[in-house]
């Protein structure tokens, strides 16, 4: 999970890509290049952080069908289209499919850099985010089905009363499972316990 | 003054004026050997006719014998001279009978010679006086020399030679006359004969006189050669009355008659002509005079493709330019045929130069328009290129780009590697050079360009033209296959207009196929050599053409699609047409449709 990013380069044109990613080892990224979507798709290394650039007219699988098959994948990777023109239909589409960046291969170098360094700041902050919700749900996931009964009321700010009441049961096994519940999650107090809900019920 | 003398004289000297006639006549025309013939026949008419004036009026035996011998002479040169005239005149009667007689006549001549007083007499014994034409003349009386039957023979023969010419010219069909001349010459023969024998065999007392007869033979042939003379001058009437309406004509028809004769290397042309070619109205003209009114750019091929017809006997059809003594430009048609020699040598040529020069003019305005139509339909084909070309375009161009900066970024480090720099500027020239290729391509079929015609290779054609399109069919997923011919002839045609006709098929076909799933999109371009043609077929997988459809897809403004205008197969079928060869729709079995176009293979030769 710590290894450095890495910028995927999808080009049919061997000239072009050669040059692509002279400038960006020369601007200090790692990069690897692939002459086709499917050569990078079948080993597309999921873990390794980055982002991926891609020609948008490739013969065969076409830079849009990268994303969705990243997408697919689970581990979406930013991905930047690169094109020889941007006509307006192809970039309103890889927009609605998500694109991190659109630009033309004759884009500034600024442009291009700014682009690749938007990518990889993006995979990192998704990564460290769905890193975050993994744990998360792994504390969840350890909870009784009771146990996640009583949390759902606990965080609808009930009290353990009504909550006793609502579930038939005693007052005081409501006590014992919010303890446990606490304890399992690692949460000190109920406002706590309602930021963590909010964030997992996004998961479930 | 006697009647024996003035008839003879006058017989003389009507065969001597007959003779200085047909020796003038011959003298003009010295291959006519049957005038000389009669020239000579007559001439030994006239001598004939003094030996014998001569004879009549002998007062010796002795001298009569030997006016008699003399007599031979003359006599001889006339049988051999009539016999070469039947032969040479009539081209009739059997050689070998003509040799028999000629010969036995020699030899009576040589037996005149040997015996003495001559051939007819052993011995003249005594000289007669008869009364001839109220006059007493000389006849002889002696013993015959039976040797003298050797002349007889001769004179039989040459009357079977002269029938049996005879019967072969009225075989033949000749005219009437030339049977009467034969006749009237049979006819005079066999009356002297028959005199002479009957004189010399002692049974009739009789001067002997031949030369009336044979005048009257001559005579015969004088009218019979003036009637052909008559006939000649009446054919050279009708002859001059055609050429007069055939004057009258090509002046009509604005048409120039020539000849050229290859010995002295002139050239005849009539009135029209040399004001047609700009020509002095009299003298001579030198054919390098007309070839120096060639224009430059035609100067070669038309002296290679004359000396080539004039060579081989052939026909020369061609269309050149002439530069007038004013400098201006004129196109001549001329179609000429040469002719040689019955030994084959090149002899003369004849032709007929129309002055096509409006024609030609109101060709090339048709040919610009059209060739302006085709350009408009080129741009427009080209603009359907336009995005895959930019594309195109734009790999080069990035790649350059992002070179040019890593080579910045590596020159500003403290250490730079100027290996990976000169590599960087390796790859930069290289993508410089694809892009000017790109550039290159479009900018040909771009380019309004003069319609040039050269010799080119077919499958070459067809590779450049993929290369063109090859970034569009990656564009829409099409595969695009080139099926070469290997043994492929050239054709002469315009580069840019064929590879605007192939690029249409090719596109054409890739539209027919957007709705075919991506492993379908093929389409193969078939280059095949078939006699003197050469095919190429554009063969897609495509949705085909509705049969109600097949025959209008070449009408102008005809289109199936939304977009299109429908003047691109329109403009296609004219360029391959005015190639001369032709564009072809047809739907196949097995789906999709095949546009084909033949082309004329090229000749080694020329062309206009």
């Amino acid at each position: 999970m710590n290894e450095s990013p890495l910028v995927r380069i999808v080009d049919d044109d061997a000239s072009f890509l050669t040059a692509v990613a002279r400038l960006l080892r020369a601007s200090g990224f790692a990069v690897k290049t692939f002459a086709s979507a499917e050569e990078l798709l079948a080993r597309p290394e999921p873990d390794v952080p980055g982002c991926v650039l891609v020609d948008l007219q490739l013969p065969g699988l076409s830079g849009l069908d990268v994303q969705d098959a990243l997408a697919k994948v689970g581990h979406p990777l930013p991905v930047i289209f690169l094109t020889g023109h941007g006509d307006i239909p192809t970039t309103v589409q890889a927009m609605r499919h998500g694109a991190e960046d659109f630009l033309t291969k004759l884009a500034p170098k600024e442009a291009l850099l700014n682009a690749v360094t938007r990518a990889l700041d993006r995979d990192a902050r998704a990564r460290a985010g769905r890193a975050r919700l993994d744990a998360l749900r792994t504390r969840v996931s350890a909870l009784t089905p009771r146990q996640l009964e009583v949390l759902q009321h606990v965080v609808k700010g009930k009290p353990n009363k009504i909550i006793a009441c609502d579930l038939g049961i005693h007052e005081r096994t409501v006590k014992l499972h919010r303890t446990a519940i606490t304890t399992k999650l690692g949460v000190s107090s109920v406002a706590e316990l309602t930021m963590l809900w909010m964030e997992v019920s996004t998961l479930l | 003054m006697s009647w024996v003398t003035v008839i003879w004289s006058m017989v003389a000297s009507a065969c001597l004026t007959l003779a200085a006639v047909s020796a003038l006549t011959w003298w003009r025309q010295r291959n006519d050997w049957a005038q000389a013939l009669f020239f000579t026949a007559a001439l030994g008419t006239a001598i004939l006719a003094f030996v014998e004036l001569r004879s009549m009026h002998t007062q010796t035996p002795a001298e009569y014998g030997l006016v008699l011998r003399w007599a031979h002479v003359p006599f001889f040169v006339l049988f051999v001279s009539l016999v070469g005239f039947v032969r040479l005149y009539f081209r009739a009667g059997r050689t070998w009978l003509g040799w028999t007689a000629c010969g036995l006549r020699a030899l009576s001549l040589v037996l005149d010679f040997a015996f003495s007083p001559n051939l007819q007499y052993r011995q003249i014994t005594e000289l007669r006086h008869v009364r001839f034409l109220g006059e007493l003349v000389s006849v002889p009386v002696g013993v015959t020399n039976p040797w003298v039957l050797i002349a007889q023979v001769s004179l039989l023969v040459f009357i079977v030679f002269a029938l049996d010419a005879a019967v072969t010219v009225w075989r033949r069909g000749d005219r009437p006359s030339s049977v009467a001349l034969l006749s009237t010459i049979v006819f005079f023969v066999i009356t002297s004969m028959g005199q002479s024998v009957l004189t010399f065999w002692g049974l009739w007392s009789f001067p002997i006189t031949p030369s009336p007869y044979f005048l009257g033979i001559l005579a015969a042939m004088a009218y019979e050669m003036n009637a052909e003379a008559h006939r000649a001058m009446e054919q050279a009437n009708r002859l001059r009355k055609k050429e007069e309406w055939l004057d009258l004509a090509a002046d009509s028809a604005d048409v120039g008659l020539w000849l050229w004769d290859f010995k002295s290397n002139l050239l005849w042309a009539t009135e029209k002509a040399r004001a047609l070619y700009g020509f002095q109205p009299e003298g001579q003209i030198p054919f390098e005079t007309f070839l120096s009114s060639v224009h430059p750019d035609d100067r070669d091929w038309v002296v290679r493709a004359s000396l080539k017809c004039s060579q081989e006997g052939a026909d020369f059809r061609n269309d050149y330019r002439i530069v007038m003594p004013d400098g201006r430009t004129r196109w001549f048609r001329v179609l000429a045929k040469a002719f040689l020699t019955p030994t084959g040598v090149p002899e003369r040529m004849t032709g007929v130069s129309l002055d096509i020069t409006e024609r030609k003019r109101t060709e090339l305005e048709l040919q610009q328009q059209r060739s302006e139509l085709a350009h408009v339909a080129r741009v427009s084909t080209m603009g359907e290129l336009a995005a895959s070309v930019t594309h195109e375009l734009g790999q080069p161009l990035g790649a350059i780009l992002r070179n040019a900066e890593a080579a910045e970024l590596f020159l500003q480090s403290p250490t730079p590697d100027l290996e990976e720099v000169r590599a960087i500027l390796a790859d930069i020239r290289t993508d410089d050079q694809r892009a000017g290729e790109v550039i290159d391509r479009m900018r040909s079929m771009l380019k309004r360009h003069q319609l040039a015609r050269s010799l080119l290779d077919v499958n070459q054609l067809v590779a450049d033209v993929i290369t063109l399109a090859r970034p569009e069919a990656d564009a829409r997923k099409a595969l695009v296959s080139l099926e070469p011919e290997p043994s492929c002839p050239p054709v002469r045609g315009d580069r840019v207009q064929l590879q605007q006709v192939l690029l249409n098929l090719l596109l054409n076909a890739m539209d027919a196929m957007t709705a075919s799933d991506p492993d379908g999109r093929r389409v193969t371009v078939r280059v095949q050599a078939a006699g003197a043609q050469v095919e190429v077929a554009v063969i897609d997988h495509g949705h085909g053409i509705p049969v109600d459809k097949l025959a209008r897809v070449f009408e102008p403004f005809f289109t199936t699609k939304s977009n299109g205008l429908g003047m691109g197969l329109a403009i296609s079928s004219r360029i391959v047409e005015a190639h001369g060869g032709r564009l072809r729709a047809s739907n196949n079995d097995a789906g999709g449709a095949t546009f084909a176009f033949t082309l004329p293979a090229a000749e080694g030769g020329n062309s206009t």
